[in-house]
């Protein structure tokens, strides 16, 4: 029969932990495993944004995003013009900004934003 | 240096917490305090010392990862113990070492007498000695503070089968650490 004084003795016994004489170098390895994953995971995070940036302004530059969004709000935009020119005859608001150059703007402003968040992690990184 | 200073005279828990919201250097501390535990309950299961410090690491790295799940209901260390003390076992599961731990301990192996223990021992020799399956047993409930249920759930053993590895484990152990004219220290662990 085992008694409750040895087990808790066994208790105090498993609780007393040996320095070893390589402590300090394991908790560096341990430290050092640490910032590799979270490097890494920084790294991918930050490379999986730009490429959902890239992805996203080829997307607005391939489907025309900005047609498609002329077409819809037609109706509504003919309203405007007619207005306006009542205002200002002679004078198509729409007609000054044409929608190609629309289209390059919004790409570019994608494109400075992620250049942005990448050079913000590389300074980071350093 | 100031920052390690008044890092070391956190609670565990604040520093768990403080973990939890992303503070590597809090956990760092948490590393240098329990390290040493981790790595002697891993040998003591009975890794060997290169294994058990693999384990160690990925014991950490672990518990980094799921470090907002500890509650501060337990001690951290219990908590990170019985981290190390799963995935050892899953690891030696893997490598199809775990049958070893089902058999019974030898029942042809001569009982121990007190007079046997001609000088107290210390945990580790004790230990050492044990059948695997008592071994394990014992450590895992008294080492990583599981209970019977926690242990044969995690060994995958029958209840009843633990039970009887951690009770013929301490019977053992105690004819073997205990002898009453000596004074010897225990709980040194051998490491090599």
């Amino acid at each position: 029969m085992v008694d409750l004084e040895f087990e808790r003795r066994l208790e105090r016994d498993f609780a007393l932990a040996a320095s070893f004489p390589d402590d300090v170098a394991f908790c560096r390895s341990i430290d050092a495993r640490l910032n590799q994953d979270w490097v890494l995971r920084r790294w991918l995070i930050g490379a999986a944004g730009v490429t959902g940036g890239v992805i996203g302004a080829s997307q607005l530059l391939m489907n025309n995003f900005v047609h498609r969004v002329e077409a819809l709000s037609q109706g509504s935009s003919k309203v405007l013009e007619a207005g306006f020119s009542q205002l200002r005859p002679g004078v198509t608001l729409l007609g000054l900004v044409s929608s190609d150059v629309l289209v390059a703007w919004v790409a570019a402003g994608l494109a400075v934003v992620a250049i942005g968040f990448v050079l913000t992690r590389v300074i980071e990184e350093i | 240096m100031s920052g390690l200073q008044s890092l070391a005279s956190h609670h565990d828990v604040d520093l768990a917490n403080l973990a939890a919201a992303g503070d590597r250097r809090a956990f760092g501390e948490l590393v240098r305090r329990h390290a040493a535990g981790v790595r002697s309950l891993l040998r003591r299961m009975g890794a060997a010392p290169s294994e058990a410090d693999d384990v160690a690491q990925d014991t950490f790295l672990t518990a980094f990862e799921s470090v907002s799940e500890f509650r501060g209901e337990g001690a951290f260390a219990g908590w990170v113990k019985k981290i190390a003390a799963r995935l050892y076992i899953r690891r030696i599961r893997r490598e199809k070492r775990l049958a070893l731990l089902a058999a019974e301990s030898a029942a042809d192996e001569a009982p121990i007498k007190l007079t046997d223990a001609v000088t107290r021992m210390a945990l580790d020799e004790a230990l050492i000695q044990l059948p695997p399956g008592e071994r394990m047993a014992v450590t895992l409930c008294y080492g990583a503070g599981m209970s019977h249920s926690e242990a044969a759930d995690v060994l995958n053993l029958p209840l009843g089968t633990v039970k009887s590895h951690v009770k013929r484990g301490l019977e053992k152990l105690k004819v073997r650490m205990t002898t009453p004219e000596t004074n010897a220290p225990s709980g040194r662990l051998a490491h090599g």
